[in-house]
């Protein structure tokens, strides 16, 4: 009977690892491993194995004549490298460590807690990424502050205003980038700037499904093609919904104010 | 002067997304500095060749092989160097210009810059995929080695 108990504390501890990193996005066969790597430190464990894709875990584990199997349902909750981060140095130092299941569950808890950057800082940053990268693209000064100042608006709505509702994330990015051509062509329009191309080229960048793109190559090779696939077609209608919000605006502007 | 004003934009704006990210407060300098020299090596591609996307893919694979060195040296996923360090290459310039000829109804220029996007997205993938089942396979060679030494010592200390 010991052991049976033993085992479902190690399941749920090695879950909620699980759970922590596939909500901040991390690879799949990161997941995996992490798992495989907690479950397989119990003394009373004799096999382990773990599917995990992008929205689920599931996990058997085999322990004298028995066996358990839990699944989980997760929901992403944006990009936290972070959180993944300190998962996996947790993972590494629990192996080595003499730590019983009801500490190591309280440190995940405490991970999970963390707070990343406040919301100014993450604007305040997603602002420097915006005005940079038009500078990088061929803008000039006075571009560079405007597009400071409209990707500090994209992303805090992005990440404060958009976040109250429960809107899909394609949405979201589709009404920030629309927001963003707005103010574009509004700073156009008044002349405080030249450039149109370069602002809005600005406030996309720290939108664009560049984390998408890395992840799904990366789970592709590791013969994860389930998550490639699927995190290969979110990327593209991240694209697209970006790309329409800014297209259908400018639509609009062409064929009325000009 | 050129090259160093483009490697400072590259550098604060990979820090810039590197907080957008969440990332780790002791490697945003180092995924900084691992984005600019992406953007070095896409530039001096791009020079050299006249194409944005072997450009993009060179960029990718620098980016992609030092994250995995940062990686083994500070112990850390390298997606938290990989990831912010790879934005600056994105072709976002590429998805407004397409939208822009779209929105004129040229859809000939719509047509060659979407699929440059395409390409360069395609690019940016191939780059990580060659460098980290590089890094893949050089880890298994590794420890396949350390294993076979390990069975030795273990057959050693048991006579």
């Amino acid at each position: 009977m010991g052991d049976s108990k033993i085992v479902k504390k190690s399941i749920n501890m090695a879950m909620i690892a699980g759970r922590i990193m596939l909500e901040s996005s991390a690879e799949t066969y990161r997941v995996e491993d992490t798992i495989m790597r907690l479950c397989s430190t119990n003394r009373c464990v004799d096999y382990v194995d773990v599917f995990v894709i992008p929205t689920g875990i599931f996990l058997t584990i085999g322990y004298g004549d028995d066996a358990m199997t839990y699944i989980k349902r997760t929901t992403s909750k944006g990009i936290n490298l972070n959180k993944i981060s300190l998962v996996n140095d947790f993972s590494r130092s629990y192996i080595n460590s003499t730590m019983t299941i009801e500490e190591a569950i309280e440190e995940l808890n405490s991970i999970d807690n963390e707070s990343g950057y406040s919301n100014f800082r993450q604007s305040l940053f997603g602002g420097f990424a915006g005005g940079f990268s038009a500078l990088l693209f061929g803008g000039v000064f006075i571009d560079f502050i405007w597009a400071f100042i409209i990707s500090m608006i994209v992303v805090y709505i992005k990440h404060v205003t958009l976040s109250k509702f429960s809107l899909i994330g394609f949405m979201k990015q589709f009404i920030v980038s629309a927001i963003g051509t707005i103010l574009a062509l509004l700073v156009v329009r008044f002349e405080l700037a030249l450039n149109l191309d370069m602002i809005i080229i600005g406030f996309i960048m720290p939108l664009v499904p560049g984390f998408i793109i890395t992840n799904a190559a990366r789970d592709t090779i590791s013969g994860d093609f389930l998550a490639g696939l699927s995190r290969g077609s979110e990327a593209v209608i991240s694209a697209l919904s970006i790309a329409s919000g800014v297209g259908i605006v400018l639509n609009y502007y062409y064929s009325y104010f000009l | 002067m050129f090259y160093v004003q483009q490697l400072l934009y590259a550098f604060l704006a990979t820090v810039g997304f590197a907080v957008i990210f969440n990332s780790p407060k002791d490697t945003i300098i180092k995924s900084g500095f691992n984005g600019s020299m992406g953007w070095l090596a896409y530039l001096l591609t791009k020079g050299l060749t006249d194409s944005a996307i072997a450009g993009s893919f060179m960029g990718a694979l620098v980016v992609g092989i030092l994250g995995e060195i940062f990686a083994k040296v500070f112990k850390k996923p390298s997606t938290t160097f990989t990831i912010s360090g790879i934005i600056p290459l994105v072709p976002g310039a590429g998805i407004y210009y397409t939208m822009l000829a779209l929105t004129e109804k040229n859809f000939f220029s719509a047509a060659d810059s979407g699929s440059e996007t395409v390409l360069v997205s395609i690019a940016l993938a191939s780059g990580i995929i060659v460098s980290s089942s590089f890094n893949k396979a050089i880890m298994n060679h590794l420890s396949e080695k350390h294993r076979k030494k390990s069975i030795i010592e273990k057959s050693v200390i048991q006579k």
